[in-house]
């Protein structure tokens, strides 16, 4: 018997789920998290999973968990000391950038300082020109007095970035290797490692960002493993890339940046679990927590990823998911702009003083105040612990009240209204972005405010149906159960797209997959099925957008095919139809970036099948709840224990579960699936 | 009279930003051209029937300026009775960019807009504005220095229907793609901003069926007025009086040299009055302005120390009065040369920031670089035998603020567009670029300084290629606010390899650039804010610690 492990550490609890790899069964325990050093919660909760749980710890083969790690020490500049060496004439780029402001009407706001100050960047006199060849040799004389400077910098890690180091790196290396050898103590981030694609700022700033992460990632990785190699000494750790399939400890270690999005990640790979589940393969998704509301999008079972985006205002360039984050939580505050205009959020009342009804301060009205008065919150949560005070809510629902001229219920009815079309907004650009119409997904709510709002929602965007997941608030660490092993290799050259172009794929091809080969034999004890992805960026001569065109994909040992010209330039033709609304079949076209991607299946796990439900479930109480300002209406309250599967009901109806709230509004039917997900039909 | 609640102003407000940000993506993905692909160069906005702008999704405000300077021009044109269009038909798509005859600001500025009809009567009209990369003209790009008429300068559009109640108007797109050096490009932008337009009148369209055209109507008025008393309160927090300001553009390229712009701005209760009377006559060269890109400069300054999170509507740009000669450089009247325009814009920005900082002086900044710093490279690649052509804009300082430093190397006041990665550059073209930093002691001294200037050098490889260049503040520094010490002007410097060097012209015209020669542009710091003797200790050693000021610089400045 074996069981895999998925780790959800959140802002208040770390939960850990171990899962039967035979059965499906699922295990669950929970300590409060410990933020100044996430990895003791986490060794606590898996202890437990024995003590409490009964699963023997040598029996765990695998443990996957989203970290945050990372994105907090960017967040709080925690990181290490960084000295940054660049080519010559470029000391300054990590500073400059590209240039721009944050916001154009705004004098005071800045791009955030850089993570290496001007008298820790140093330059070397070498270049390496746009073809790849050299241009200015590296002179080794000058290796000693840079390695003196950085010693006396105090710096602990190095980032290195010359210009054109993606296409030769051999400069870098050997500056590396030359200053490595005199500085045994100092680690090093290169960015033909770290990010091997052009664009000279955003690979130097990722390349920081990685550096600057490297020793906080380093010590939390040393906590996690040693702990784990002495309770669970069968069981391998991966941690969750922003791109949303796990890696290896050593490579999280070297590549701490690819962990930036690493627990938003997760939530969007769970969401992908429960499409596959549910069977429905385009999804978008809205993850509304306290604070703020992430959106995502699915196409096929497959999560859309970016090239790019700000992670704590700094640009990295990695492939990530495609995640929106808007300021719209159950935190969020509703207030009256200078122009008189009822607004909520950004700003938020976070979890400490929280919304009014928590009792703990605070006295601005926010988006759980009005469901609370609404009634679609109740007054304690299912596991009697938090109980909500409704008079503080109406008091402070009154502030906003009273300068309408309305009653406590519609004033909170229209603070939902605002929230919603908030998130709405976010939603629909999301989705014209990727060229699709969202009433062709289904919605997906979770976190523990996202099905209280999903209804209006879906409404707003066309959309006729929404899945509730079973957990919403743990879909994270399900997901992670079943991520799937990830790595990217790419090579980076600017060929036009003509016949003699596809076999230089062809030789890329092979170079790539002798790296794959190393990569997925240094994994051990893995056993999903290996396969390969290939896919280029490619782009027309003279545009600065690259699209990335799949080509084909084959089994670990078997051989990837590369197509022929015209094969090719149709699959560009059409990935550029879809992507921006036309393509000129007769324009030229070039090649960038070869990207070569090792997967490796993650553990499937049958899960575990909910009691059939015969008999119409029995309602735990009936309490008032405002749908829309004609009133309340009386409404079953359920308990998600006490119901099975196959139970079918018919709005109004509310389900409480210990991390969340479903609401099914009047006339909706809501069937709950073997699996414990909720599938909600509107009636318009 | 539909009365509505701040409630449901709000919703409808987000729907219809909503509209204008899905029309800006929806532009932006299908362009074809890297100027609105990448850099962003466009944006999106609805319109009431009345042609007043209710919202926008904007790259830079000057945008705004044409956009509702083709609606006036539209008004004009086919405004019937009682605010009724008799002319316009479902499906009529209008496209122009004349600055003189049509509303607009340059020419390479194309601007279309559509009415929007609800039951046989216009209701609205949606519109969207891109920077085309070339619009014809004597010069590749439409923009270089050395153009002395708008005829010189590309195609001129007035205000013509590219659709005709739905049916596309060939003829008219002929001429437009005939005067383009690059058509294809050209075809491919014009459809993005025409599948724009479909976008927004549909989508108008949906959100009347939901709100209901009352209230859509109403709702747009309300939060124009709204906009407009909010506004007009952040005027009347301003201390009442006369606030005077001049200063000096370098010349023009043309042998117009110290061009002066005057402003005297006058605040009474929550009204404010910009007088630019006492400007200079337009100019010969190209940096000429026309009213309402100065106006939407005006704007921009005011907004940006009053009130940055206010909404962009016509509450804003009517809270604000502009007073003008014609025929002057911020009025500028037919046949004058625009397609520089943006260096004076930013120039006027600094005029408004300069008058208003004794009346707020927490918001107020030292002068900035106050230019578009421009190199432009063109010549045939010896790689390809391809001609190419290669423009560039740089940024420069951001002037002392009242609790910190300026910003070192960055795009300022209007323009805030990126620039193009040194390795595409020298992957597009046969160029070198040998250095990119900043430019030490640009900054101006002060209590908090003013940021630094950027250098950066170019070299051809292989080939010799033409160069010509626009800068302004090349000549005349950005002065310091209350005691602050002005920024370093920036400069062309031509170098031979053996170590002869040249400082050129400030707006250099096109000369030979050879594989041994380099030119170097420093572009201007700013200024600081409050005197260097007010400058606390951790900064000063800081400025020498980081190498961004010299030791004279130093010792000249902060020495008591």
């Amino acid at each position: 018997m074996t069981w895999t492990v998925g780790i959800d550490t959140g802002g208040t609890f770390t939960d850990v789920f171990a899962a039967n790899t035979a059965t499906g069964e699922i295990r669950h325990a929970k300590r409060p998290s410990t933020p100044d050093d996430p990895s003791r919660a986490i060794l606590l909760a898996v202890e437990a999973l024995e003590v409490e749980q009964g699963v023997a710890l040598s029996e765990l083969r695998h443990l996957a968990h989203g970290t945050t790690v990372g994105t907090n020490a960017l967040i709080q500049r925690r990181g290490g000391r960084v000295a940054v060496v660049t080519t010559k004439g470029f000391r300054d780029l990590l500073e400059i950038g590209r240039q721009t402001r944050p916001r154009i009407f705004d004098l005071q706001t800045d791009v955030p300082a850089p993570l290496a100050a001007r008298d820790v960047r140093f330059e070397v006199d070498e270049r390496v020109l746009a073809d790849g060849s050299v241009h200015r040799p590296l002179s080794p004389g000058e290796l000693d007095g840079l390695a003196d400077a950085i010693q006396a910098s105090g710096a602990e890690v190095c980032a290195v970035c010359f210009l054109f180091s993606f296409l030769n790196p051999e400069h870098e290396i050997a500056v590396r290797d030359g200053l490595a050898a005199r500085l045994p103590e100092v680690r090093f981030s290169v960015s033909s490692e770290v990010q091997p694609e052009f664009r000279e700022f955003e690979r130097l700033n990722t390349t920081v960002v990685n550096a600057y992460l490297q020793p906080v990632m380093e010590r939390y990785i040393d906590r996690l493993a040693d702990g784990l190699m002495r309770m669970a000494p069968n069981a391998r750790v991966g941690v969750n890339q922003s791109s949303g399939g796990l890696m290896g400890t050593d490579l999280a270690r070297a590549y701490p940046v690819r962990t930036a999005l690493s627990g938003p990640a997760a939530g969007v790979v769970g969401a992908v679990h429960v499409a596959r589940q549910v069977a429905r393969p385009d999804v978008m998704t809205i993850d509304v927590g306290g604070t703020s509301a992430d959106v995502a999008m699915i196409r096929d079972y497959a999560p859309s990823l970016t090239r790019e985006r700000e992670v704590a205002a700094f640009p990295i360039r990695l492939p990530m998911i495609d995640i929106d984050t808007i300021g719209a939580g159950g935190g969020s505050i509703a207030w009256f702009d200078r122009d008189g205009l009822l607004k909520v959020g950004p700003s938020s009342a976070g979890a400490v003083p929280g919304p009014a009804c928590y009792g703990l301060g605070g006295t601005e009205p926010t988006v759980t105040d009005a469901n609370l008065v609404l009634g679609r919150l109740g007054t304690s949560l299912v596991d009697g612990g938090l109980s909500m005070d409704q008079n503080r809510a109406e008091e402070a629902l009154g502030i906003v009240a009273s300068r309408l001229g309305w009653s406590v219920e519609r004033s909170a009815l229209s603070i939902l209204d605002i929230v919603v079309s908030n998130m709405v907004r976010a939603l629909r650009t999301l989705s014209v972005e990727k060229g699709y119409d969202p009433a062709d997904f289904v919605l997906m709510p979770f976190g523990g405010a996202g099905p209280l709002h999903a209804r209006e929602i879906a409404v707003e965007l066309g959309m006729t149906e929404i899945v509730v997941p079973a957990a919403p608030g743990i879909v994270c660490a399900h997901g992670l159960l079943v991520a799937e092993t990830r790595e990217d290799f790419v090579r980076s050259r600017r060929v036009p797209a003509d016949p003699s172009s596809m076999s230089v794929i062809a030789a890329d091809v092979a170079e790539l997959d002798q790296r794959i080969d190393d990569w997925m034999a240094g994994l051990g004890g893995v056993s999903g099925t290996m396969r390969r992805e290939l896919t280029v960026d490619a782009r027309y001569v003279g545009q600065n957008f690259e699209l990335q065109v799949g080509l084909s994909r084959a089994a670990h040992g078997e051989p990837l095919e590369v197509p022929a010209l015209d094969a090719f330039l149709d699959l560009f033709f059409k990935a550029h139809e879809r992507a921006y609304g036309y393509a000129n079949r007769s324009a030229p076209v070039e090649i960038v970036n070869t990207r070569l991607t090792g997967l490796v299946d993650g553990l499937s796990i049958a899960p575990e099948a909910l009691k059939t439900q015969s008999a119409p479930p029995e309602p735990r109480a009936y309490r008032d709840v405002w749908f829309n300002q004609d009133g309340p209406m009386e409404t079953a309250i359920h308990r998600r224990d006490d119901l099975g599967a196959g139970t079918v009901l018919t709005g109004p109806a509310i389900v409480e579960q210990l991390d969340t709230t479903i609401i099914i509004h009047p006339g909706d039917v809501a069937t709950l699936d073997a699996a414990g997900n909720f599938i909600i039909r509107i009636t318009p | 009279m539909t009365v509505l609640d701040p409630v449901r102003v709000e919703i409808l407000g987000n729907a219809l930003r909503s509209l204008t940000d899905e029309t800006f993506v929806s532009l932006m993905k299908s362009a074809y051209s890297t100027n609105i692909k990448e850099r962003k160069d466009h944006s999106t906005a609805i319109l009431d029937r009345g042609c007043r702008l209710v919202a926008q999704t904007m790259a830079s405000p000057v945008h705004i300026a044409s956009m509702t300077g083709l609606a006036r021009t539209l008004l004009e044109k086919h405004g019937g009775p009682d605010g009724t269009f008799p002319e316009l038909r479902p499906g009529d798509i209008f496209v122009a960019n004349d600055p003189h005859v049509a509303g607009g600001t340059h020419l390479p500025d194309i601007t279309m807009v559509a009415p929007v009809f609800h039951e046989d009567r216009v209701v609205a009209f949606v519109c969207n504005i891109a920077h085309h990369a070339d619009i014809g003209g004597m010069a590749p790009g439409s923009m270089s220095g050395g153009m002395t008429e708008i005829y010189q300068e590309g195609l001129r559009v007035p205000m013509v229907r590219l659709f005709e109640a739905g049916a596309l108007r060939q003829d008219i797109l002929d001429i437009l793609l005939l005067n383009a050096r690059v058509p294809q490009e050209r075809e491919g932008d014009y459809y993005a901003q025409i599948a724009a337009i479909g976008l927004g009148v549909r989508r108008l369209g949906e959100i009347i069926a939901k709100f209901g055209i009352e209230t859509v109507e109403a709702g747009a008025a309300d939060i124009i007025k709204r906009t407009g008393e909010r506004f007009r309160g952040a005027i009347a927090d301003l201390p009442d009086g006369v606030y005077t300001f001049e200063d000096v553009l370098d010349d023009d390229g043309c042998g117009t040299e110290d061009i002066r712009i005057a402003l005297r701005a006058e605040i009474a209760g929550d009204r404010i009055r910009f007088d630019f009377s006492g400007t200079d006559p337009q100019m010969t060269g190209n940096l000429n302005v026309t009213l309402n890109a100065t106006m939407a400069s005006a704007c921009f300054a005011l907004q940006a120390l009053i009130d940055p999170d206010c909404p962009n509507n016509q509450g804003l740009l009517d809270a604000v009065e502009i007073i003008t000669e014609p025929g002057t450089v911020v009025d500028a009247i037919a046949p004058a040369a625009v397609a520089a325009r943006a260096h004076t814009c930013q120039r006027i920005i600094d005029v408004v920031f300069g008058a208003l900082a004794p009346a707020a002086p927490e918001a107020s900044i030292g002068a900035c670089n106050g230019a578009n710093s421009t190199l432009v490279f063109s010549g045939t690649d010896p790689r390809t035998g391809e001609p190419y052509v290669y423009l560039e804009t740089l940024g420069g300082g951001l002037g002392g603020r009242a609790t910190k430093d300026g910003k070192d190397g960055v795009q300022v006041n209007m323009t805030n567009t990126s620039n193009l990665p040194v390795e595409a550059i020298e992957i597009e073209y046969p160029l070198l670029v040998e250095t990119y930093g900043l430019v030490e002691d640009s900054g101006g001294a002060g209590r908090w300084r003013g940021g630094m200037g950027i250098r950066r050098t170019v070299r051809p490889l292989g080939h010799t290629t033409l160069f010509n260049g626009v800068g302004e503040r090349f000549r005349h520094e950005p002065w310091g606010v209350f005691g602050g010490k002005p920024g370093a002007p920036g400069r062309f410097v031509l170098r031979e390899d053996g170590g002869q060097e040249a400082v050129l012209a400030p707006k250099p015209p096109t000369q030979p650039l050879r594989s041994d020669q380099t030119v170097t542009v420093e572009t201007p710091g700013a200024g600081g804010y409050g005197a260097p003797s007010e400058r606390n200790e951790t900064s000063r050693l800081e400025d020498a610690a980081s190498g961004k000021f010299s030791d004279p610089y130093m010792t000249r400045h902060y020495s008591r």
